[in-house]
């Protein structure tokens, strides 16, 4: 089982870096003009060229850039010569401090939301439930951040609009730098998971297992969490994961627009400056990151259902 | 139970379908397989109808499927007239489905919600470039209304109608067999009786040859001329319903009659003879299959599979202790043995063992002493 | 097909059709061009000149919007249809074909989904540059994964139905079969995730033009507009607003119908689910004795629902008694109200929509006036209930020890320790072997006999006067069938208590039950001791149930005697007795006046007819005028319950003919012999 993903996992990681290596090669233009500027002779260019190895075939230069991979060493950015490995471990907290905090942002509207929708469905409560998480889902991630940095940064001015404290710094300034985006990034999707919940709640409520713990004399409360709440978490497992593995290297949205430095923001300026070993890093993070993902998303899937124990 | 052989199959001339030795496995992980059926051979002669017979696990529905080739068995022979289906591939296999029909449990999943009922019903003639003429006729002839079934779609139907509409559906083509797989389990009582008496009334029109697959032995006895008993993917028993419900020589058989209700057949309480849970297909018990349930098993049945064997007129067992029939049968040269009336349950194996008959395809009738 | 899109639908659909016509007409409507300058003074709010405003450089804002409308509609669109026409072929392809097929095209599936799409998209942006077309392909490509896998899931679904595997009997090509009978299957829930992908896609160029990565200015776009206004948040905040708010109307517009369509896709729904909860009005009890010493006594229980169907007397006026150590049985089929009425005994029915009304009386205790709280202890300690499908009646999540020993230590107070030795206990008294490995295990490991041994456990452990069994054995095995029900008779032995037995299966409740209650249209229709219900049968709809019923006895080929049409659609119950259409001794009468419960000549034996059988009153036709003979005792007892007395009086008449012509015959051969 665990080789098997291993195996895996080694496919997914070869065929992602080496279609990027190729999609990267297509790009008009090379890191020389980034480095030695406009003005630079073609023959100070050619030189740095085979400096950097860029004039080897393609092929060549994945192979030995897959032979430092094997090593852990991943290069050295074409533009500002520091390791990537180093730019990734500077940028990966920010982006996983992100996501963890949406996440918990996210859960922490949808779990009580979607348990009172479901509870009372079709009734008022849950229409009006059912309405916000409509709209919040159809509010675009960007709109939703420009309205909340309109609402409290600019009108009420009480938290920043952009910038990042390293938690190493400060934790109160940390927090307060990654508490807007965190809202912004986690009512998205507060929307999604309420949604899920509540349907797949409503349907675990009218098993015949909950309607016998109501005949064994159970509260209502006791049913609703204890009973009903696991069996019906599946969905939004399976919603938590993709979203944390599309988000590794996605979040770049509200990156840009809290100015945060994640590892999204990095991948973009990489492109543009063509800097490929920086972007390769990148690759490689967010599709290590995607797998390890949904492993985790398998293995808790184990752990809330115990039907799912094969296959 | 649980026996192989093939004793009790009839001159190939005298039948219309012929299943020997057939196997289904499917794969279950971690190279292990469900040994769902394994080596079940029967017969039917035209005109007649074979019930199958057995609880959930025993491979009845995976024999009818294996029937029709979908999917095909692992091995055996499944030979329609004479044709070897199991050989058949592609377009041939496709060419010959038309002459096995079948009906399906679950009357509302078996029909396409999307379409209109008589386009159901008129797909059949459709594939095969036939007119529409019988259509009409058909739905007619299962009790329902062209115009209705013109404009209506399944969801506007009852279980019981949606079974009629699948029984047109099958008949249309003109098959020469039909193989019912549980076609009245889901529907309530009054209704079941409805769609039992219309296969009855269908049967004698159009001169049906039927395979009625079913887990209520009452219903099967119903409808069938002779009833094939399974149990894990095994035959244990087979004979006309009367001989099966009157005298069952099986123990398999026996626990079944004496667990239905108001069965009102004279047997032991059904706790006395049957225990336990049925075993993992995964891993069936060797020999017989039924000895982990059973209180007549000795070390016999675990160590040899019972092949079936005669034990009447038209009566066949696979059983190394079968009950007593009470019929007494006389073998082509051996002098005619009289047979005690019922004997104790459990029989004792020697006493059992002298039960065993010469293998004989022609034994004449005789009449039994009770 | 029609039903309930609702005005939702219509409205978001309006919404679209308005934008995609601005859209598309923008050149022809009197607006500034979009690139156009100073207009109109710069940041200016809305006004009669500009609706929307300008923006910084004086453009106007509703021209933009219009605009910028082409770019989001034809990208969203325009990606959905590429994602679909590559996605949805390979899916079906994956979903139907299975094995080697499917395992390639997810295998290759998932690699792309591991692919950052954001590496993607820039750098075919930067490659090809960022035109319309090169923004539609981006995101039409990076949809393709999701719709193979939701198309494949789909087909899946569709592919194990039976009648796809029916097309394939019929010798239909693969072909055929996937054209005619997956597709147009599968065509309606891709249709409503194709207006949710389109949301998703006007969002997703949205965020790339918020990135200045979509269509390059002077091309106005929603997510460019957004992003140029955000400098100007402070002083002109309509630049960014009202964009935004357009924007979110289209993409809850999409999102709207698309989920407004999978609704209909829903096929659980049979317009027979109660609707909206009403605070749950009682219905007026009629006036009744409370008997003493009985364990359990219904009286005049009835459940209405209210369906999108119209009304629902699931259950309608019900009266009965159980004494400790007694098994009642109810029969009915499917719609008769059986299950329905032992959950308006226990309290259980569905609160949406459902109004309840008579008495359950509990030793002497009327149930129906307790709180929830004290109904629950009632629940948990007296009486308990066993349903019909033991796979869908243990919490497939749980241990099968937390299960058992929930009630033990909620009712009981007993501790972990305790609880847990007294669940093993409970295992092993309903013949489970090796209680304390079970008590680690999870339903799904075991069968499912076993289970229905667990939860009969889970019902005793707080030792309950009644036990309710809805259809206990109709999910399992004959064989097993008989080891549950002799296990529930010796329990009830064992405990003194009293059963309630629901089944459809009429040879059960004879071989296990000692009372018997039949049911028809939310009504009891007979009602009797077993014995004499089953012999001397009254009511036509019983005896048509018994004859319908292949016996084993009967030789093969045996002519079932058939009752025509079938239960009743309980939204529209037939007038007088429910019954009439389907009965074959149906006359006049029956189909105005409802039959109130006639005694019989058995003690406790009723039954609902106005021409029962086997009591001569079915010949009555032959002679019009009965004769005036005085009531029995029975008969004026049954008169009691008549509504109307000269209902009453007709009915005593009856029932005195019947008792006395019953003396000397056999009821079902005098039946045969009138020639029914």
């Amino acid at each position: 089982m665990i080789a098997l993903r291993l195996v895996r996992l080694l496919v997914v990681l070869l065929v992602v870096t080496f279609l990027s290596f190729l999609l990267l090669s297509l790009l008009p233009g090379d890191p020389t003009t980034q480095i030695l500027g406009l003005s630079a002779s073609e023959e100070a260019r050619e030189q740095l060229r085979r400096e950097l190895n860029l004039d080897d075939p393609l092929f060549t230069r994945y192979l030995s850039w897959l032979g430092g991979l094997a090593t852990g060493d991943l290069g050295a950015s074409y533009t500002t010569s520091v390791p990537v490995t180093e730019a990734l471990a500077e940028r990966l907290p920010v982006t996983l401090e992100l996501l963890i905090a949406a996440q918990l942002v996210a859960l922490g509207l949808a779990v009580p939301i979607g348990v009172a929708a479901a509870r009372r469905a079709g009734r008022p409560l849950d229409q009006a439930l059912t309405a916000l998480s409509f709209g919040l889902l159809s509010t675009p991630v960007f709109v939703l951040g420009v309205l909340l940095i309109l609402v409290f940064a600019v009108k009420l001015q009480v938290l920043p609009a952009t910038g990042w404290t390293s938690i190493s710094v400060d934790l109160g300034w940390n927090l307060t730098s990654v508490l807007l985006p965190a809202i912004t990034l986690g009512c998205a999707q507060t929307a999604v998971y309420a949604r899920l919940l509540r349907t797949d709640l409503i349907a675990t409520l009218q098993e015949d297992y909950i309607t016998l713990a109501r005949a064994r004399g159970l509260s209502p409360r006791r049913i609703l969490w204890r009973h009903a709440l696991r069996p019906s978490a599946i969905s939004l497992i399976t919603a938590i994961g993709l979203n944390l593995g599309a988000l590794i290297g996605g979040a770049v949205i509200i990156e840009t627009l809290f100015g945060l430095p994640g590892v999204g923001r990095l991948i973009v300026e990489s492109i543009f400056a063509r800097d490929y070993l920086t972007v390769q890093g990148g690759v490689v993070l967010i599709s290590v990151g995607y797998v390890l993902v949904n492993f985790a998303v398998d293995l808790v899937y184990v752990a809330v259902d115990p039907r799912i124990r094969r296959a | 139970m649980a026996g192989s052989g093939n004793a009790h199959l009839r001159p190939p001339g005298e039948v219309v379908l012929r299943v020997e030795d057939l196997v289904v496995e499917f794969p279950a992980g971690r190279g292990r397989s469900v040994h769902a059926v394994s080596g079940v051979s029967f017969d039917v002669a035209r005109g007649e109808t074979l019930g199958i017979v057995g609880e959930s696990g025993c491979g009845k529905s995976t024999t009818a499927r294996a029937l029709m080739q979908m999917p095909p068995p692992l091995r055996g022979s499944v030979r329609l007239d004479g044709l070897e289906l199991t050989a058949l591939r592609g377009e041939a296999l496709r060419r010959t489905r038309r002459r096995l029909q079948m009906i399906f449990q679950d009357p509302i999943s078996s029909l396409n919600p999307r379409r209109r009922v008589r386009d159901i019903v008129a797909e059949g003639p459709r594939v095969w470039g036939a007119g529409a003429d019988r259509v009409d006729e058909m739905l007619t002839a299962v009790g329902l209304d062209p115009a209705t079934a013109a404009t209506r779609r399944p969801h506007e139907f009852s279980g019981g109608q949606c079974q009629r509409v699948s029984i047109a559906r099958a008949l249309v083509l003109d098959p020469e067999i039909v193989i019912c797989d549980e076609p009245v389990s889901a529907l309530d009582v009054s209704v079941q009786a409805q769609i039992l008496a219309l296969l009855e009334e269908l049967k004698e029109r159009y001169r049906l040859t039927l395979v009625f697959i079913a887990h209520d032995l009452a219903v099967v006895k119903n409808v069938s001329d002779r009833i094939l008993v399974m149990y894990l993917g095994k035959v244990c028993e087979l004979a006309s319903g009367d001989a099966l419900v009157e005298r069952p020589a099986h123990p398999y058989t026996r626990a079944l009659l004496a667990s239905i209700p108001r069965g009102g057949l004279g047997l032991p309480p059904a706790d006395q003879l049957i225990s336990g849970e049925p075993p993992s297909p995964v891993t069936p018990p060797s020999g017989c299959r039924f000895r982990t349930r059973c209180p007549a098993a000795t070390p016999l049945c675990a160590a040899e599979e019972p092949v079936m064997r005669r034990i009447g007129t038209d009566h066949w067992v696979a059983c190394h202790h079968p009950q007593e029939t009470g019929e007494i049968l006389k073998p082509v040269e051996a002098p005619q043995v009289a047979r005690a009336p019922e004997a104790a349950f459990p029989q004792p194996a020697e006493e059992a063992e002298d039960a065993r008959v010469p293998k004989s395809p022609k034994v004449p009738k005789v009449p039994k002493v009770r | 097909m029609r039903r309930r899109l609702g005005w939702s639908f219509w409205l978001a659909l309006g919404w679209i059709t308005l934008i995609l016509a601005a859209a598309a007409t923008a050149d022809l409507l009197p607006l500034p061009r979009y690139d156009e300058t100073l207009v109109g003074p710069p940041q200016a709010g809305p006004g009669p000149d500009h609706p929307f405003g300008t923006d910084g450089l004086g453009r106007d804002v509703l021209s933009r919007v219009v605009y910028g409308a082409r770019v989001s509609l034809i990208v969203g669109i325009g990606a959905v249809l590429l994602g679909v026409l590559f996605g949805a072929p390979l899916g079906v392809l994956a979903g139907y074909r299975r094995r080697a097929t499917d395992a390639v095209i997810m295998g290759v599936n998932d690699i792309a989904l591991a692919f950052p799409a954001l590496v993607f998209a820039l750098a075919v942006v930067a490659f090809a540059g960022a035109s319309l077309l090169n923004v539609l392909i981006v995101l039409g490509v990076l949809g393709v994964p999701a719709w193979v896998r939701l198309v494949r899931g789909a087909t899946m679904v569709f592919s194990e139905r039976e009648f796809v595997a029916a097309a394939r009997v019929l010798g239909a090509r693969d072909r055929t079969v996937l054209w005619r009978e997956v597709v147009p299957n599968v065509s309606l829930p891709v249709l409503s995730y194709a207006f949710i992908g389109m949301a998703v896609a006007i969002v997703a160029e949205g965020s790339l033009a918020f990135l200045g990565l979509s269509v390059q200015a002077p091309t106005p776009t929603w997510g460019g507009l957004i992003n140029e206004g955000r400098p100007l948040m402070e002083d002109a905040p309509h630049v960014v607003l009202i964009p935004s708010f357009v924007m979110f109307l289209t993409v809850l517009a999409f999102n709207l119908i698309g989920d407004r369509l999978r609704a209909l896709t829903d096929v659980r729904q049979s317009n027979l689910e109660p609707v909206r909860r009403r605070q749950a009005d009682r219905l007026p009890a009629r006036p009744h004795h409370v008997e003493e010493d009985v364990l359990l006594q219904v009286a005049d229980l009835r459940t209405h629902f209210t369906t999108a169907r119209g009304a629902v007397r699931a259950v309608d006026g019900v009266s009965f008694t159980l004494q400790r150590g007694r098994t009642l049985a109810i029969v009915g089929e499917s719609g008769s109200g059986k299950s329905m009425l032992i959950r308006s005994v226990l309290g259980l029915t569905p609160e949406a929509g459902t109004r309840r009304g008579g008495r359950v009386y509990l030793d002497g205790q009327d149930l129906t006036e307790l709180d929830d709280e004290q109904m629950r202890h009632i629940l948990g300690t007296r009486m308990a209930a066993v349903f019909q499908d033991p796979m869908t009646a243990l919490n497939p999540v749980r241990t099968i020890g937390t299960q058992v020993m929930e009630p033990l230590m909620v009712h009981l107070g007993m501790k972990r320790k305790a609880a847990r030795a007294r669940a093993a206990e409970l295992l092993a008294s309903v013949g489970i072997p090796e209680p304390a490995r079970i008590l680690r295990r999870y339903p799904h490991q075991l069968s499912g006999g076993m289970r229905q041994r667990v939860t009969i456990a889970m019902a005793l452990s707080c030792g309950p006067d009644i036990l309710f069994a809805d259809e206990p054995t109709t999910a399992l095995d004959v064989t097993v069938q008989d080891q549950v029900l002799r296990l529930i008779r010796r329990q009830r032995e064992e405990r003194h208590m009293a059963v309630v037995l629901v089944s459809h299966d009429l040879s059960v409740v004879a071989e296990w039950s000692d009372e018997v209650i039949v049911m028809y249209a939310g009504k009891v229709v007979e009602r009797g001791p077993a014995d004499s219900l089953f012999e001397r049968t009254r009511m036509p709809y019983t005896e048509a149930l018994l004859r319908a019923v292949p016996k084993l006895t009967d030789p093969a080929h045996h002519p079932l005697r058939l009752l025509p049409g079938r239960p009743p659609d309980l939204a529209h119950p037939p007038s007088g007795c429910a019954f009439h259409p389907r009965c074959p001794y149906a006359r006049e009468r029956c189909s105005q006046e409802e039959p109130p419960l006639f005694q019989a000549e058995t003690l406790d034996h009723l039954y609902a007819c106005w021409y029962p059988v086997g009591t001569g009153a079915g010949v009555v036709e032959t002679s019009p005028e009965l004769s005036g003979a005085s009531g029995t005792a029975e008969a004026l007892k049954a008169a009691e319950e008549a509504a109307e007395l000269e209902e009453a009086a007709e009915a005593a008449e009856v029932v005195a003919e019947a008792a006395a012509e019953l003396e000397t015959t056999d009821v079902i051969e005098g039946a045969d012999s009138r020639g029914r």
